[in-house]
């Protein structure tokens, strides 16, 4: 009686309360997704040169407010950062990787790991990432970088006890083009070893 | 038959839901900036509280594991922050790039969002020399010089009274790290009281 009478209220109160999961749902969905639109993409690396300037994209404006962080302007270079391998596999913390030259041009350039959540990972050099002015170079200016939880010679970075992490590339006074999307085989090679 | 009776009867309320959801997502993308509680100006902000500044040039400590005021900042930077507040008075900030380190200066509204940003590139003989003001404020001083700023002067019409100015300096190597916090400590950041006409 009372819920023959009382249904319609029912039926609109359910619909409201689906109504309002289904779009925080969405939200958290979208904003975990990256930083909006126009994102620039080559190979395992990700860029979205939209967060760095003034008329950035709503969503680009939430993730930026719910994460901390404070991105680099467009003017003062592009951050890319990679969470899978050149072949497309997630980066795995119990695995051996090495990147490899070349990177894009720009003044300068640091390439870094970090956690997934942007914070960097301890470890017994206190090195974080190298710049295009410390790392050590083969002869004829390559390079690269072995990474590995376990200790290694040459330019070395550890993820830690973590299980997912990302490489970051930071490109400070780049003229690379925005606009179209950029050449895969113009950026670091990441390349899975073995795993533990 | 009757299972599209039960259909047609379901699509409105389906509808709804689907329409309810949109707004809700709108809303709280939209409103995200405003009330996220754990933004890049509140964590600078209760950074300079802990270490007691309230007004001027607040130098970020060297960024190790546990101790990011920040995400995703390059460990590879000598950083500062200098938060400001509009509400009363026009803010100043001068700075000096000496050498080829990259220095870059960027704008941040409170929720974070970027708004101007200049590097060394853009110094002029080496200085930055900014004017940061709302729309009140910036029509005060454009009057009051006839619109002649002096030479290096850059003057930036801020969007919210809140917000703060990041200083980024990259050390190319962990030595020039001591260095470069020294060279921050001449940057300058402060309120000024607007020319009286």
């Amino acid at each position: 009686m009372f819920l023959e009478r009382y249904s319609l209220y029912l039926r609109a109160g359910l619909v409201m309360i689906a109504g309002l999961l289904l779009g925080l749902f969405t939200t958290v969905l979208s904003l975990n997704a990256g930083y909006g639109f126009n994102a620039l993409e080559a190979g395992p690396w990700t860029a979205w040169p939209s967060v760095g300037v003034p008329d950035s994209d709503p969503y680009a404006r939430a993730v930026i407010a719910r994460t901390g962080e404070t991105p680099l302007g467009r003017d003062q270079g592009l951050v890319f950062t990679a969470s899978t391998d050149s072949s497309g596999a997630p980066l795995d913390g119990a695995c051996d990787y090495t990147l490899e030259d070349p990177t894009p041009p720009a003044r300068f350039w640091t390439l870094g790991i970090v956690s997934t959540k942007g914070s960097l990972f301890a470890n017994p050099t206190g090195r974080f990432g190298y710049s295009s002015a410390d790392i050590l170079r083969h002869e004829g200016g390559g390079f690269n970088i072995n990474v590995s939880r376990n200790m290694q010679t040459g330019n070395w970075l550890s993820p830690g006890e973590a299980h997912q992490f990302s490489f970051i590339l930071r490109l400070y006074d780049t003229p690379l083009d925005v606009d179209t999307q950029p050449k895969a085989d113009r950026f670091p090679k990441i390349t899975k070893l073995n795993c533990a | 038959m009757m299972i599209l009776d039960r259909l047609l009867n379901f699509l409105p309320w389906a509808l709804a839901t689907l329409m309810i959801a949109a707004m809700v997502h709108l809303v709280s993308v939209l409103l995200m900036p405003a009330l996220a509680p754990k933004d890049a100006y509140a964590r600078l902000a209760s950074y300079a509280k802990t270490v007691g500044i309230n007004e001027g040039v607040v130098a970020l400590p060297p960024i190790t594991p546990g101790a990011e005021i920040l995400p995703f900042e390059d460990a590879s930077f000598v950083e500062a922050a200098c938060i400001y507040d509009l509400s009363r008075r026009p803010y100043h900030v001068t700075a000096s790039a000496e050498g080829e380190d990259f220095f870059g200066l960027s704008f941040h509204a409170s929720g974070g969002r970027i708004y101007h940003a200049i590097t060394d590139r853009s110094a002029i003989k080496g200085k930055f020399d900014i004017i940061l003001g709302n729309t009140r404020q910036m029509e005060a001083i454009e009057n009051a010089s006839d619109g002649a700023a002096p030479l290096q002067e850059v003057r930036i019409t801020a969007p919210t009274s809140r917000g703060f100015v990041m200083l980024r300096v990259l050390a190319k190597r962990g030595s020039d790290q001591a260095r470069i916090r020294e060279q921050l400590k001449s940057v300058k950041c402060e309120n000024f009281d607007l020319p009286k006409n």
